[in-house]
């Protein structure tokens, strides 16, 4: 078996390894701010009827203009963002109904939402070197201009903020949180699903006890938490996916992967191994994913197959196609999702 | 060391045992892997959402059923806006 088919079957446990401690300690932490579920969100006006956009951050979304196109459509169903996307989304002038966030790292994912604290760019070069947001990238005469970003995104969520509801994982960080409150934007909580919350010693379960939330099976990532809260809490039974690449665009380098630096330390000189490359069926382009972006991949394969309704692939790209999953174009699934115009911006 | 292979006399040579050696071998295996891993677990062979049982334990959640929802069949769309 190829390296790194190998490494993703290992990281459903590693994943647990890698967010359950900082998640529950987050959840604690939280616990005074929760003041409404998720599920009360399924109760509160978003879009119309029951055809629903997932914006996922993935390099689709700007090689194909997919949130310009939205835009342009008039698309008047409900849109649920990623935070990764968020930034985008606004750029675009598409105000997502739902932002959900997860991921319990301190210091990164605030920077989603704009990190008034910001003053200087940190040594921390995953902004630079992510492939899901190339605002943050140093422009293309080196210069570094995360500030810069950092800044505008600052002032269009303060603008947009209040409109904007946050599905907010118990896993969330404090910072992220905290920035959302002074955004103006209303949060709904969950619970990540970490574990067989039928066995008696689950943590799902102690979280469940603890705080009453629902708990979401997350998938291994915000992307894919954003398709299961549109199926399962709002209930929208026909999704189209942008920006949920779950891979890599041809011709990225794999210094500019998001597991480079792990892939690297981990596998040395063979960490090229790792990354698996696979050609899309409709566009021809061989794309590629790591051991993570192939497992989120499996996974959401896995997760589509039982699900209710129709989950239809419109990124035009990427690596997510198989049972479960229809392919199309975002122009035809916005054209048979109509039903009235809205404005998004 | 099992009671089965203790010897009857003295070695002059002191012998390690490996068990502390392979379990920070598979630790760090562990924690490598770790940083390779997603945002949010993924529970396999599980529902997209579960709702506990009985009513809620904590006074602030507004899950309105106890029922688990495979594939999120039943919530209540609402369509406005």
């Amino acid at each position: 078996m190829e390296l790194g088919r190998k490494i993703a079957r290992a990281l459903e446990a590693a994943t647990f390894e890698r967010v359950a401690g900082v998640g529950l300690a987050n959840a604690e932490e939280n616990r005074p701010r929760i003041a409404r579920s998720v599920l009360e969100l399924a109760e509160t006006p978003l879009g119309t009827g029951d055809a629903a956009v997932v914006v996922g951050a993935g390099p689709s979304l700007h090689r194909r203009r997919s949130l310009e196109r939205l835009r342009g459509s008039g698309f008047a169903g409900t849109i649920v963002a990623a935070d990764g996307a968020l930034g985008a989304c606004l750029r675009a002038g598409v105000v997502p109904h739902v932002v959900v966030s997860v991921d319990p790292h301190p210091e990164r994912i605030v920077r989603w939402f704009g990190d008034p604290t910001l003053e200087k760019p940190r040594d921390d070069d995953y902004f630079r070197r992510q492939e899901m947001d190339p605002m943050h990238h140093d422009d293309e005469h080196g210069a570094n201009r995360e500030v810069e970003a950092n800044r505008a995104l600052v002032d269009l969520v303060n603008t947009y903020g209040p409109k904007i509801k946050v599905a907010a994982a118990t896993s969330a960080a404090p910072t992220v949180v905290e920035r959302c409150e002074q955004a103006g934007m209303d949060l709904y909580w969950w619970n990540p699903m970490y574990d067989d919350y039928d066995k008696p010693d689950s943590l799902s379960r102690r979280l469940w006890e603890m705080n009453g939330l629902p708990c979401l099976n997350g998938g291994g990532n915000v992307g894919t938490a954003a398709w299961v809260l549109t199926n399962a809490v709002l209930g929208r039974r026909r999704i189209g996916l942008i920006g949920v690449d779950l891979g890599y665009a041809p011709g990225t380098p794999y210094e500019k992967t998001q597991y480079y630096p792990e892939l690297r330390e981990l596998l040395g000189d063979r960490y090229g191994e790792a990354f698996i490359h696979t050609e899309n069926p409709l566009t021809g382009e061989t794309w590629f994913s790591d051991p993570a972006y192939h497992w989120f991949r499996d996974v959401f394969l896995e997760m589509a197959r039982d699900a209710d309704g129709q989950t239809v692939n419109c990124t035009e790209g990427g690596l997510l196609f198989g049972p479960g999953i229809t392919t199309a174009t975002l122009d035809t699934f916005l054209e048979n999702a109509a039903g009235g115009t809205i404005d998004h911006g | 060391m099992p009671e089965f292979l203790k010897g009857n006399y003295k070695v002059d040579v002191t012998i390690e045992d490996k068990a502390d050696a392979l379990d920070s071998t598979d630790e760090f295996e562990k924690k490598a892997l770790s940083r390779l891993g997603g945002s949010i677990c993924f529970v396999s062979k599980k529902s997209l959402i579960w709702q506990g049982e009985g009513p809620p334990p904590a006074s602030r959640a507004g899950a309105p059923d106890d029922k688990e929802k495979a594939g999120g069949a039943g919530t209540k769309n609402s369509p406005g806006a």
